[in-house]
């Protein structure tokens, strides 16, 4: 049942999304607008690149989907909604993420062409810019929680969530989760203007309209991650725990999609560098002060 | 009534529903570029229109004005890159084969525009698919085949034949017809036939698992029932299950995996002993007393000392190779420059000779830090969303590195005069038309230039309301370029407010322009304090003093050319040259937004706006040289008039000596900073003379 719900809901958050990217993208505001565009996509022929990796390039979008859903299963909507709870489940999410970097590899790879094909080892080579930076704040994280569950995790946050406690870890989370989902200003391996599409450069019709979801799927991981870790889950006075879980990841989603609108896409060679001097030196003090206030005063 | 690029199928009811869906999802890429689209005054972004920057994500073609014949070919690759249904839709563009003929065709404005999406609108919904959809054809696609030694990628011939090097058979490979960038970097456009057995899998060895086949080591697509030669390679066919046992999944290029070339090795020392053998590199088990071909490959035979120090150790070294069989597997990752990333030969087990890589590596070109990479060439336009409509850029990639750069103007170098002799309003009309980014620029300097052969001169009225329009032109051409590098650095608020605001100034008068200033000083202030710009942008690009430049290019550097400043009507007007220091893609962003605030006040100084009038030369006959600041720096004209008419023009462009930059600015920067390193140059390829 639960798991029904949480499909569900996962549908229509990734409707929501489409719907604020496209305002994002394009300036247009539409309601019904994805939906056409998802039909439009049905009926487009679904080219195949001469010489493609076959196997690569039908895979790609496939497993970037699946990644997608198996970290939305540790994400707990309310109590008791949530697909699986494993006692590891902030791991899992981690594990079920690292999925994305080969999805992505094999989308740049498969379809035989340039743009694509830079794309994804751009994306190869970005991959402990943000990989580090989506472990090492969850471990903060876990530590203040004293467990990888992630319905633990809401509840460690009753007294004061964790954008505050360790506010540090959520700034490098969630820019590390934007490089991860190759949001703007992080879209490099998308980037229009320098690869014309990146990976979805040679993806039509059907596989287009796959690959477009799985990536809509994934932001709303990221969200749903982000909502859960540090901004107290469902947690939060008046409206019933779904409510707040809806409203906080929407809001959490819309931001990450709109924000790469007001500047210019970062540089890779600048992107590696912060995330590899600066981003993991912060990471690691914030592991270290949230360990000591966890031992100093236990909130 | 279907659209030309209908997809196949008959037209049921769920196909009406899409149909529909298509009709109201217009995804549209903007041929020759949105830019352009822009200075002619439509409002594509307005639009009920989703533009993408891949015409594989487009199911419509939209050709702005005449399209020209430099960019036909590319035109028609970039549609066939598009997936059916497809359809195009033509804004005064005359002409467009061999693009098939428009769906719609409609007049360049801006009702012209809007009329045509709706009448498109019903076309597509009623046309989308049609049962027997025809292919689209056009000698722009056709590939060419070449011939390349899998050993030596260098030897490259339009003919088969034996490699000069070592004597294999040349094989066979596809690459586009010289000249066809079209969107760039794609693949050739592939149309999804219903029968998937047309696509040329060259090498994938399980489409080869019939049992009992012979199949060629090299090129799994050939099978045979009996054993022979390979009619590509002329190597000896090998029995499948040989082949497919050795878990080589593809068509490596490697004549070394060859299936003998497992397991019969031990004791090829012994057997290779003899001075004065001659054995196969490839095949160590062929030993004859004379030179020739080995029977098992074809390949020279060597001496056998040259072979005589491999160590036993054959099965090793293979995992080295893997990635080489699979760049062979992907040849249409076309271009590679160099096979690299091997040069292990010297060490001690693993055969130097056997691959030989040092060898086969040495003469190829090496990255800055000394590694092997493989290159590859790829090319960025006509059409590519970022950089200037019409611009091929071809970028030789060393990883994400730019080795080496080319960039070329598919549009330029059109004739000044369309015959011996030309009317004044008719050459001053060709020149703006020619221009279609600074079309009032061209048309000032056109004027002023006829006039100094003519010896006349204009009124002080007219040379400010001149001043002005060339002025507003300025505004209106930097607002285009910050649009575009907004297009091109994922700045999409930049991108839209920018378009938004050059559309409204281009056309307006003293007091429309008015209203806007203040909207165009904030953008200009929020572009520079933009976050991650100064980190995007500083450092990128940078030119030196002495290297030649025009325009917003050299004056970002410090230097001193601006046509204006010896001007006295733009003197009276208040003008004052602006300068900035740094030479790097942040000081001429920063000097393109000081230019627009200077344009501003001298725009509200002049107090009025005339586009320049065709002077009234009657019968004279003289020579005259006019200088101009156009957008992109400073343009000349030498006109020769007899009789009233214009017999000889010659024309020098700011693009003409900016485009020779590139190369320097390019040269061993990251992808996305060469981009940004080009974009900052504002290069109009219309412009390019030589």
């Amino acid at each position: 049942m639960s798991i029904l719900v949480v499909l569900l809901s996962l549908a229509a958050g990734a409707y929501a999304l489409a719907v604020i990217e496209r305002w994002a993208v394009h300036g247009h505001l539409s309601l019904t607008g994805p939906a056409w565009a998802a039909l439009a996509l049905m009926g487009r022929e679904s080219l195949l690149a001469r010489k493609s990796d076959r196997l690569f390039f039908e895979l790609g979008p496939v497993l970037l989907l699946v990644a997608g859903l198996m970290a939305v299963a540790v994400i707990p909507l309310a109590p008791g909604l949530i697909i699986t709870d494993l006692a590891t489940g902030a791991l899992f999410l981690n594990a079920a993420l690292a999925y994305v970097l080969v999805a992505l590899i094999m989308a740049g790879w498969g379809p035989n062409g340039a743009y694509a094909m830079i794309a994804g080892w751009r994306f190869l080579g970005q991959f402990i810019a943000y990989a580090m930076l989506i472990v090492m704040p969850i471990t903060a994280v876990a530590m203040r929680a004293e467990s990888l569950s992630t319905v633990e995790i809401v509840a460690s946050q009753a007294q004061l969530w964790n954008v505050l406690y360790q506010p540090v870890g959520f700034v490098l989370f969630v820019v590390a989760a934007m490089g991860l989902a190759w949001l703007p200003p992080l879209d490099l391996p998308d980037a229009t203007g320098e690869l014309a599409g990146g990976v979805e450069a040679e993806y039509t019709g059907v596989r287009l309209a796959v690959l477009r979801l799985a990536r809509m799927v994934i932001i709303l991981a990221l969200a749903g991650a982000t909502v859960t870790f540090y901004l107290g889950g469902w947690l939060g006075p008046w409206l019933p725990p779904w409510a707040w879980s809806a409203i906080k990841i929407l809001a959490v989603a819309a931001s990450m999609l709109s924000v790469g609108r007001y500047m210019p896409r970062i540089r890779e060679a600048r992107y590696l560098a912060l995330s590899w001097k600066l981003g993991i030196s912060l990471a690691l003090a914030n592991i270290f002060v949230v360990g000591v206030i966890a031992l100093v005063v236990p909130i | 009534m279907t659209i030309a690029g209908a997809h196949a199928g008959a037209m049921t009811g769920l196909r009406r529903l899409i149909s529909t869906a298509m009709a109201r999802d217009l995804t549209a890429f903007v041929l020759p570029g949105a830019s352009v689209a822009r200075s002619m005054g439509l409002d594509l972004a307005g639009s009920p229109l989703r533009i993408v920057g891949t015409p594989r994500h487009a199911n419509l073609l939209i050709v702005v004005g005449p399209l020209p014949p430099g960019l036909r070919d590319a035109a028609a690759v970039t549609y066939a890159q598009m997936p059916r249904p497809r359809a195009i839709l033509a804004l005064g563009a005359g002409d467009i084969a061999p693009l098939p003929d428009a769906d719609v065709s409609a007049p360049l404005t801006r009702a012209g525009l809007r009329s045509g999406l709706a009448d498109l609108r019903r076309v597509i919904a009623a046309g989308a698919f049609r049962a027997d959809s025809g292919e689209f054809n056009a000698p722009a696609l056709e590939v060419r085949v070449e011939y390349t030694c899998p050993m030596h990628p260098e030897i490259v011939r339009d003919a088969p034949g034996d490699c000069p090097k070592c004597g294999m058979t040349l094989v066979p490979r596809e690459t586009a017809s010289d000249g066809h960038g079209g969107h760039g970097g794609h693949v050739m456009p592939r149309e999804d036939r219903p029968n998937p057995a047309d696509h040329a899998h060259a090498g994938h060895a399980q489409d080869a698992g019939g049992s009992g086949a012979y199949i060629c080591p090299m090129h799994p697509e050939v099978i045979s029932d009996a054993p022979g030669k390979c009619p590509k390679c002329g190597m000896n066919l090998a029995k499948a299950e040989e082949v497919e046992s050795h878990g080589h999944g593809h068509g490596h290029g490697h004549a070394s995996h060859a299936p003998s070339a497992h397991g019969d090795h031990a004791g090829q020392d012994d057997k290779a002993g003899g001075s004065g053998a001659y054995t196969c590199p490839m095949h160590p088990e062929v030993i004859s007393d004379a030179p020739g071909k080995c029977p098992k490959c074809g390949m020279n035979l060597v001496k056998a000392e040259e072979v005589e120090s491999h160590g036993p150790g054959h099965g090793h070294g293979h995992g080295d190779h893997g990635g080489y069989g699979k760049q062979q597997d992907h040849s249409g990752h076309d271009g590679h420059a160099g096979h690299g990333g091997h040069s292990k030969a010297a060490i001690d087990g693993i055969e130097p000779h056997f691959m030989s890589m040092v060898e086969m590596t040495k003469d190829q070109p090496r990255s800055s830090d000394g590694l092997q990479m493989d290159w590859i060439k790829v090319p960025f336009g006509p059409f590519f969303p970022g950089l200037p409509a019409g611009l091929r850029l071809t970028l030789t990639l060393d990883g994400d590195t730019v080795a080496a750069s080319d960039a070329t103007s598919l549009v330029g170098a059109t004739d000044l005069m369309d015959g011996p002799q030309m009317r004044v309003a008719d050459f001053v009309e060709r020149l703006a038309t020619m221009m279609p980014l600074s079309p009032v620029s061209y048309r000032a300097l056109a004027c002023a230039a006829i006039e100094v052969a003519a010896g006349v001169e204009p009124d002080h009225d007219a040379r400010r309301g001149r001043a002005a329009a060339v002025e507003r032109e300025r505004i209106a051409s930097h607002l285009n370029w910050l649009a575009e590098f907004g297009l091109q650095s994922g700045f999409l608020w930049l991108a839209a407010r920018a378009g938004a605001l050059q559309l409204a100034v281009q056309g307006a008068d003293v007091a429309g322009i008015a209203t806007q200033a203040g909207a165009i000083r904030r953008l200009s202030r929020r572009v520079q304090a933009a976050p991650l710009m100064r980190m995007r942008l500083r450092r990128i690009a940078r030119i030196g003093k002495d290297a030649p430049a025009s325009g917003p290019v050299d004056r970002a550097r410090g230097g001193g050319s601006d046509a204006r400043t010896g001007d006295p009507t733009l003197k009276d007007l208040g003008f004052e040259m602006r300068v900035r220091n740094g030479g790097d893609a942040l000081a001429r962003l920063r000097l393109r937004c000081d230019e627009i605030a200077q344009s501003l006040d001298v725009i509200a100084a002049a107090g009025r706006i005339a586009v320049p009038q065709v002077p009234d030369v009657d019968r004279v006959s003289g020579e005259g040289e006019a200088r101009i600041e156009t957008p992109r720096g400073t343009a000349s004209l030498r006109v020769k008039l007899a009789n009233g008419k214009v017999v000889e023009a010659d024309l020098d462009t700011p693009t003409d000596v900016n485009i020779a930059l590139v190369e320097t600015v390019t040269a061993q920067q990251e992808l996305g900073d060469a981009l940004s390193a080009v974009a900052s140059l504002d290069l109009s390829p219309w412009e390019v003379r030589g």
